[in-house]
């Protein structure tokens, strides 16, 4: 027997956990965290459960059916375009309030919903007692309880879906928003009805209730409508900024008086998330706490890494001389052992930082505290021009600049979400990381993680100085103003965050594998072939690496460019390079200088002579600084839809790097530091 | 009553880690203050920028109850968090640096015994564990009853 499909649409507001139970109903592994924007695309995933196969569609957060911001758009268009066969709203129990507007707009719609009780133990814990029984009485519509995280009451949810897929006869909710109000929906109803097209689509009370919330998506569709004239006259009588917040009024008395028949609250007590939020979010307090809980997370990813990355070294050396004595023909030993081994095991090595880099950023997503990071950098991102939501998205470019770039979809205002696209590359991302941890390893000893922190730090303060730049030039205009809900705080589990940890840490491991490989393999390869005119074989040991091979020809062309901030033809190539993906930078070094994998010996060769202090400090601002890796920029291209915007965003970063490198080597030299 | 072992039990932790913290900046401005051996107090700029933190936001506490703002209590509590959170950051260092001794046997490391790896970040913190465990959930309860 064939089985029945049906399709299920997850929705519900930001952080209320959604991905989560995608997650426990599909298997899949995707990225959770406690601050709301984690989901900024639908995903799709599936389950069969008894005879139907449900497809699952975990939609991005979303307050409203009126969409304000992209992602929020997706999630409407979907459950409005698509009608999924059943929508799960996912509520947070301990919130319920705010969650339930979503329900009233959802069951205006018409759409099939079922609620998941979401977190229903930790809103238990403290005190509130929720009569599903009653909530499904009042709401007329299914209410099971589910724990996300420990995959509790799943089967009950979709054995409720399935049934509600089933049903026949489905009816349209209603709220009643008053005497007034109603009179224009049946205005506004008795008008739409008459465009065949529109009411055969969507529920004609529907329309008219979001023509009066001032709906833009709704606007334009009955722009394109032979009802448009009569539409705009009945809207243009009234005030639409006072309809939709009387509406939104309305929701919420229906809302508060189901909700005291359904909840009792028994103890209103002060909670570790009231106490922690008292002092991370206060006007004197909250950025230096900032500042020590990310100098906290830095000191362990560089300091507890150092063993781990001897092991790998270790690990490298070894197959270095595995390598070296079991391959006799000398061109692929060349290629193995001075190309692929040297090249990979020079990145490979610095695995270690990245996976513990993502493991803190992991922890501090996953305890809520971001969230409380972005509110306390608010009015600082205010007096730059962008809003704390834009915060988020500059934290997590530590991980990647790519999904932090997309993730400036929770912005709703265009402007801001331009410059905070602009300026998200000089966060500096993990892949920058091996950069600095040779560079300032080989240099400056055992204040390496002061001056990486540093590196850190002047990443953001370019990015906070090049916004303002940029909102006072190019993009003018106020910054929209900013609303954010603080989910509660809630203890990390290992799990969850060594799961994320590997998620963000094998994307490395397959770049390894892939694009950095290949990058080294075609270094290799030009520092084998022999520069024209140069008499020497292929890859042999008098051309590799040096002036004579191609990649000397091709260093030399690029390095007048370089030449003012101090750097030889190497690091040139090395930058040039390092473009397809920064991890390239070291991997390049490597090959180039003929030291393989072995970074001792890099910083060896570096420090006796062919950098100073001053060269490599430099290095590593111009790395952090110039234009993004290729995927970085492709990205750009996709969520600003513009050339212009990309190119201008390549070009100010290179800009900028040589500027600050070149003023770091010549007042350096001027008063004599690193010589 | 409660409320003033808390005050005490702030001032002295406040206290002590602006010292210290303090102490570490100096030494990490490479200031000699004299202290760093015996205090086992590593020259840290940074490092000592966050102790200072800590005991800003103790010594934020202080003042609260001491004005009698009887949610001031959520200073304490964080302030022992975080202490807390930089004690494990020390503990693993002080693993890592174990590692490095035993396992890699680094030339770095020769002659390199425990106390090296003592920080003011790990003893400091054990006053903070004993707050911790003295008032643990007390600390919500007494604010709910106030």
């Amino acid at each position: 027997m064939e089985k029945k499909k049906i399709t299920i649409a997850l929705a519900g507001n930001p952080n209320v956990g959604k991905t989560t139970l995608f997650n426990a109903i599909t298997g899949a592994r995707q990225h959770v965290g406690n601050w709301p924007g984690v989901t900024v695309e639908k995903k799709t995933g599936k389950r069969t459960y008894k005879d139907t196969e449900v497809e699952v569609v975990d939609l991005p957060g979303t307050y409203s059916l009126t969409a304000y911001s992209l992602d929020e758009v997706v999630a409407r268009d979907y459950v409005v375009e698509e009608k999924p066969d059943v929508v799960v709203q996912i509520v947070d129990a301990t919130n319920l309030e705010r969650n339930l507007y979503l329900t009233t707009q959802l069951m205006e719609l018409g759409s099939k919903v079922v609620i998941a009780l979401n977190m229903w133990d930790l809103a238990e814990s403290r005190g509130d007692k929720i009569d599903t029984r009653k909530m499904e009485d009042f709401l007329e519509i299914p209410v099971v309880k589910t724990v996300a995280n420990r995959a509790e009451g799943i089967d009950a949810l979709l054995e409720e879906v399935v049934r509600e897929a089933d049903k026949g006869e489905h009816h349209e909710h209603e709220v009643s928003y008053g005497d007034d109000i109603e009179k224009k929906i049946i205005e506004l109803e008795k008008i739409v009805g008459k465009d065949s097209a529109l009411s055969g689509k969507y529920p004609v009370r529907w329309l008219s209730v979001k023509l009066l919330d001032g709906d833009e998506n709704i606007l334009e569709k009955i722009e394109g409508s032979s009802v448009a004239t009569q539409v705009n006259s009945v809207l243009s009588a009234i005030k639409k900024e006072d309809y939709e917040a009387a509406m939104a009024e309305k929701r919420y008395e229906t809302i508060n008086t189901v909700l005291p028949q359904v909840c009792v609250k028994c103890v209103k007590e002060v909670t570790f998330s009231d106490m922690i939020d008292r002092v991370v979010t206060n006007k004197y307090l909250g950025i230096p706490v900032f500042l020590a809980m990310m100098w906290a997370a830095f000191e362990v990813t560089f300091t507890v890494a150092t063993p781990l990355m001897e092991f790998v070294d270790m690990f490298f050396g070894w197959l270095a001389g595995v390598v070296a004595q079991s391959i006799t023909n000398p061109v692929l030993g060349s290629l193995l052992g001075d190309g692929i081994v040297a090249g990979v095991g020079a990145v490979m090595i610095f695995l270690p930082n990245i996976l513990l880099l993502f493991l803190m950023i992991s922890l501090l997503e996953d305890s809520g505290y971001m969230a409380r990071a972005a509110f306390v950098m608010d009015k600082l991102m205010y007096k730059i021009g962008l809003n704390g939501r834009s915060f988020i998205p500059l934290l997590m470019g530590f991980g990647c600049n790519v999904p932090a770039i997309m993730a400036t979809r929770t912005i709703e205002d265009e402007k801001d979400r331009l410059v905070t696209i602009l300026v998200n590359p000089f966060i500096s991302c993990g892949a920058r990381l091996p950069v600095y941890l040779m560079l300032a390893g080989a240099f400056f000893g055992r204040q390496a993680g002061t001056v990486i922190f540093g590196i850190y730090i002047l990443g953001i303060i370019v990015a906070i100085l090049s916004a303002k730049l940029i909102r006072g030039t190019v993009v003018k205009g106020k910054p929209s103003p900013f609303i954010m809900e603080l989910p509660p705080y809630r203890l990390p589990t290992l799990k969850a965050s060594a799961i994320h940890m590997w998620e963000k840490g094998s994307i490395y491991l397959k770049k390894a594998g892939t694009i950095i490989l290949a990058g080294v393999v075609f270094v290799w390869l030009l520092s084998a072939i022999p520069a024209p005119g140069v008499d020497a074989a292929f890859a042999s040991e008098e051309i590799l690496g040096t002036e004579d091979s191609l990649v000397g020809v091709l260093g030399h062309i690029i390095e007048p460019l370089v030449a003012p901030l101090g750097f030889d033809w190497k690091v040139a190539v090395a930058l040039v390079f390092g473009f397809i993906a920064k991890e390239i930078v070291i991997g390049s070094m490597g090959v180039l200088y003929g030291t393989g994998e072995d970074e001792d010996a890099l910083a060896e060769i570096l420090t006796a002579g062919s950098m100073t202090p001053l060269t490599a400090l430099g290095l590593m601002v111009f790395t952090l600084l110039y234009a993004p890796c290729i995927a970085c920029v492709g990205v750009v291209k996709k969520e600003t839809g513009s050339w212009k915007w990309t190119l201008f965003m390549v070009a100010y970063g290179t800009t900028l790097a040589w500027i600050a490198a070149f003023l770091i080597f010549r007042i350096g030299t001027a008063i004599g530091w690193g010589l | 009553m409660a409320n003033t072992n808390k005050m005490i039990f702030a001032m002295v932790a406040g206290i002590l880690y602006v010292v210290f913290g303090i102490l570490k900046m100096l030494e990490g401005l490479g200031i000699e203050t004299g202290l760093a051996e015996s205090l086992l107090i590593p020259g840290d700029f940074f490092g000592g920028f966050c102790f200072v933190v800590i005991g800003s936001v103790f010594l934020y506490a202080v003042k609260e109850l001491s004005a009698g703002v009887h949610m001031g209590v959520s200073y304490v509590y964080v302030g022992i968090l975080m202490s807390l959170v930089f004690m494990a950051v020390y503990l693993l260092v002080m693993g890592a640096d174990l590692l490095m001794f035993y396992a890699v046997k680094s030339e770095d490391y020769e002659g390199w015994r425990i106390i090296d790896s003592m920080r003011p970040g790990i003893y400091l913190g054990l006053l903070s564990l004993i707050g911790y465990f003295s008032w643990k959930d007390r600390f919500t309860t007494e604010m709910t009853n106030v």
